[in-house]
């Protein structure tokens, strides 16, 4: 597609450190992607690459077939949202919005009236009405955010990155801004690339989600793809939501140094056996029982401790303590159960379907 | 820390020593009011008198002292310390630009600059004569003083450039690129007016200093003398309280220009400065 | 939206097959120098040059009001061989270590309460507002308003006597090697109270916190975090002061009644009879002194790591 980014075995080295190790991968245009990875993956580093902040020490990047490295980053026509939003402190809100179009280099906006125009218009799509006037001082947070936002966008930009745009934002602030950014990217139809450490975040703003581990792309699927299917031990613990045990296959059952569990046929993916064999599952997937209570053929089962439970309104975490020590994590919808009390200490035993874990042996 | 006794004998002590600094001061202003013309730059007071302040503005009888030589002395001075503060805050800004990035021989540059306000005008300005000697220079207070001038402030200009940028954060002008504004703009749009003040700061440190200059300028500046040349020509002869009155009034004088520049500071602060608003989305 | 994804994990390129990224335009790497060619030439023609200069002609023969530039090492043994001149050195470095010690002693309390203590911006302020207004009166005019106050007749001896602290005026005060130091310390000691209480103002007051409730009493938490902690100020101070000491002549001239004769002096008198081959002399022994003493200082501190 002609607004694709094409990323080829982009690598960059500081000293000793690999932050990028030959990435590649294909980010389409008019879509929203969300780059996940914790800290040190190397997000911002490649976020950097690709405006032309910095630049790679091999590999190639291509916007809409157009090579971009060793173009300067002033002439890329990639916008960038900072995490800090880094907007021009001496500049009033619609001067910070409108800078890009007046100064930049290639096709400046003369007309003071046609700047107006857009600068408004844009003003109106983030939903700054009457700020306009204001210091950057002068506004709140979310506002700041939507300035950074709106600056970058009135240069019609080819494709927008976003380095951690709602870190900086409380948590109510950051669901509702969520949806806004969608929405105006949706409006626009110029592809997002948006870097977040959160999970919960990646899934629930991409249309497609990139993992990223230590330099290099884990996964890349859609957020659903991603959730149900992680290709690796190490995508899965990104997602927060996952028990992992490490072991190895014997035969028919998976055996980890707790317990065996048995394999159901539709289970195995071998993508991420080579790095680490282990057994994946869902939190929200496992039954609490008594500890005598009967375990059916097609489940797989696990005696544990009860710890402690976190009540977090529409779910309850529930903590066990395996024979080993390891702690293993139940989470239950509140819609889907009724909450169970549990007595600490008391051995329970914990339930699964055996077909509904995700196992890399 | 028993800051309870630290802190007001530590009061104490800076109080005397704000003393310390501003007695011969007070003993200028004092004797600046010596009668005149018989009266010398010394206790006892003779009798208390503006004679010598008068002198200064040509409003007393001529005697057998000489008024001081300041009129075009003073032009000089200003026009000479204008010129310096201009070129080596130039100089400051662009250096301390450059070594926002590395390159080769940084550290050997960053010497070599930093060299210049090591070295005594004594030195440098004997130096400066004897190129001027052999090169059949003639020295002026225009171009052989001016470059020393330079040489000496330049440093300062640029080691208080290098501090600012130190603390400046980059990702504003990373943002000025992103929006497609080539460097030289981002320069000139943003960094330089968010360094502004460090500027304003260098060049207020290089006026001062070449203001009253002397080392440098007394081997380097041929027959016309700069305000600290004429001063110092006036003691080979004879002292007189009219030094004094002068000292006086040019103190008065920055105390003045500080007070006007405090009051506009401090007014465009409050200007600047209107309510926080409310967390809205 | 329907798209078909390229799975990320494809088999990854290996080193060879990856192109090259194509290098910054080279115009980039260039910017630095050209921006730092304007410093350099300047400093290379007016200060190193002169100084070059200086060096080359203490070689150089001396007649009576001309020099030859005719390479002789007299002048440097004129120098060496004089009890006067080499006196003279002597002076010098004597005065640098007295006024550099007194500089220390008198301005490190000052610079402690400023920058420690003083938490307030305005204030801290002010007080070095007012540290640095008698520099607003010419460098001159202040040196020779020591006279007054040294003299037998100055104001300190009136003071002094008007206390019956002293019956009879102290006559050391002035033309003597003590005015000289104590003009110099006055003017110079704010030299280093400022980059002292710089270093100050920039220790954590958390740290100070911590140690006070770890139990360290005050000499302690001044020798272990304070006094360390300040140094890189200490040696910038030094430095400066260092420098102009060296380098003076005026108020030696002013206070001393020509009785105390720092380098400086020297090549004031023989520039002002045309001795410029014997004043080169004097001139390279004192490049020769500062450069010792500040490498030693800043073997002390890094000076570009401390910005």
């Amino acid at each position: 597609m002609a607004d694709d980014l094409v990323l080829d075995g982009v690598t960059k080295r500081y000293g000793a450190l690999t932050p990028l190790d030959r990435i590649s991968v294909t980010i389409p245009g008019n879509t929203y992607v969300s780059l996940l990875g914790p800290s040190g993956s190397g997000k911002t580093v490649l976020l950097r690459v690709i405006a032309g902040f910095e630049a790679p020490d091999a590999g190639s990047v291509r916007l809409g077939g157009r090579r971009l490295d060793g173009m300067a980053a002033h002439l890329r026509g990639i916008g960038f949202v900072f995490q800090n939003y880094a907007l021009f402190p001496h500049l009033s809100v619609r001067d910070n919005i409108g800078f890009g179009l007046a100064s930049r280099a290639v096709e400046p906006v003369r007309d003071p009236a046609a700047l107006r125009r857009r600068v408004d218009a844009m003003i109106a799509l983030v939903g700054l009405e009457g700020l306009g006037e204001r210091g950057v001082h002068q506004i709140s947070g979310g506002q700041r955010q939507r300035v950074a936002l709106a600056r970058t966008l009135v240069t019609e930009p080819r494709l927008v990155l976003l380095d951690e745009p709602l870190g900086a934002l409380d948590a109510n602030l950051r669901t509702r801004m969520r949806g806004e950014l969608r929405r105006i990217r949706e409006q626009l139809g110029v592809t997002f690339l948006h870097v977040t450490g959160s999970d919960t975040e990646a899934l629930a703003i991409g249309d497609q989600v990139i993992v990223l581990d230590r330099g290099t792309i884990a996964q890349h699927d859609l957020p659903d793809t991603v959730y149900n299917r992680p290709n690796s031990a190490q995508v899965a613990r990104f997602l927060n939501c996952y028990n992992i045990f490490p072991g190895r296959r014997d035969g028919a059952r998976f055996v980890s140094e707790i317990a065996a569990f048995p394999l159901a046929e539709s289970v195995a993916r071998g993508d991420g056996a080579g790095r680490e064999p282990a057994y994946c599952i869902r939190q929200d997937l496992i039954e609490i029982r008594a500890a005598d209570a009967p375990v059916a053929s097609g489940e797989a089962a696990l005696p544990a401790e009860f710890i402690a439970s976190e009540y977090s309104g529409a779910s309850i975490a529930y903590f066990f303590r395996t024979a080993r020590g390891e702690t293993v994590e139940v989470e239950a919808h509140l819609s889907h159960r009724r909450p169970v009390e549990l007595e600490p200490q008391r051995r329970y035993t914990l339930a699964w379907d055996a077909g509904r874990a995700v196992v890399f042996a | 820390m028993r800051s309870t006794v630290i802190k007001p004998a530590l009061a104490v002590y800076t109080g005397l020593f704000i003393l310390f600094l501003y007695g011969p001061f007070f003993v200028l202003g004092i004797l600046s009011f010596q009668a005149g013309p018989e009266g010398g730059p010394q206790f006892p007071i003779i009798r208390w008198s503006t004679y010598w302040y008068r002198q200064i503005f040509g409003l007393t009888p001529p005697s057998r002292i000489a008024p001081l030589p300041i009129g075009d002395a003073l032009v000089r001075s200003l026009t000479l310390a204008f010129m310096t503060t201009v070129v080596s805050t130039v100089l400051g800004v662009l250096s301390a630009q450059a070594f926002r990035s590395r390159f080769r021989f940084s550290g050997a540059v960053f010497y070599l600059i930093v060299l210049g306000m090591m070295v005594p005008g004594v030195l440098v300005g004997l130096g400066m004569a004897l190129v001027a000697n052999w090169f059949g220079i003639d020295r002026h207070w225009w171009s052989t003083a001016f470059v020393l001038h330079v040489v000496y402030t330049f440093p300062f200009a640029f080691l208080v450039m290098l501090a600012i940028f130190n603390r400046f954060d980059a990702s504003v002008e990373e943002a000025a690129w992103s929006l497609g504004v080539s460097p030289v703009r981002t320069f000139r749009r943003i960094t330089f007016p968010l360094i502004f003040p460090g500027v304003l700061s260098a060049m207020l440190f290089a006026f001062t200093l070449s203001y009253d200059e002397f080392a440098r300028t007394l081997f380097a500046s041929g027959p016309d003398l700069t305000l600290p040349l004429a001063i110092y020509g006036t003691f080979a002869v004879e002292i007189h309280p009219d030094i004094f009155a002068f000292g006086v009034l040019t103190t008065l004088f920055s105390l003045a220009l500080l007070a006007i520049y405090a009051i506009l500071m401090g007014a465009s602060v409050r200007r600047a400065r209107r309510v926080a608003i409310q967390e809205e989305v | 939206m329907e798209h078909t994804i390229t799975a990320g994990t494809a088999p990854s390129l290996t080193a060879e097959t990856a192109p090259p990224a194509r290098p910054r335009v080279s115009r980039r790497s260039l910017v630095p120098y050209v921006l730092i060619a304007p410093g350099v030439i300047w400093m290379l023609v007016f200060l190193v040059l002169p100084i070059l200069m200086m060096v080359y002609v203490s070689f150089w023969t001396q007649t009576t009001f001309a020099i030859k530039p005719i390479l002789t090492t007299r002048s440097w043994v004129n120098f060496f061989s004089s009890t006067t001149y080499v006196a003279s050195l002597w002076t010098t470095l004597r005065i640098w270590l007295i006024v550099l010690a007194a500089t220390l002693v008198v301005g490190y309390p000052t610079a402690l309460f400023v920058g420690l203590f003083v938490r307030n911006k305005t204030l801290s302020t002010v007080l070095l507002v007012l540290c640095v207004i008698p520099f607003w009166t010419s460098f001159l005019i202040r040196v020779v308003a020591w006279r007054p106050m040294l003299g037998e007749q100055g104001a300190i001896n009136i003071i002094l006597r008007s206390l019956h602290l002293i019956q009879h005026p102290i006559s050391a005060l002035l033309y003597t090697e003590l005015s000289v130091v104590i003009g110099m310390t006055q003017i110079y000691c704010v030299f280093m109270v400022g980059p002292i209480a710089f270093m100050l103002s920039r220790i954590d007051p958390n740290i100070i916190e911590a140690a006070r409730d770890l139990g360290a009493g005050f000499w302690r938490i001044f020798a272990r975090i304070i006094l360390p902690l300040s140094m890189p100020g200490v040696v910038v101070g030094a430095i400066f002061v260092s420098v102009m000491v060296l380098g003076e002549f005026a108020t030696s001239a002013a206070l001393s009644g020509r009785k105390v004769n720092m380098l400086g002096n020297i090549i004031l008198t023989q520039v002002g009879s045309l001795k410029w081959a014997f004043a080169a002399v004097v001139g390279v022994v004192l490049t020769i002194v500062m450069g010792i003493v500040v490498s030693l200082f800043l073997r002390i501190v890094d000076l570009r790591r401390e910005l």
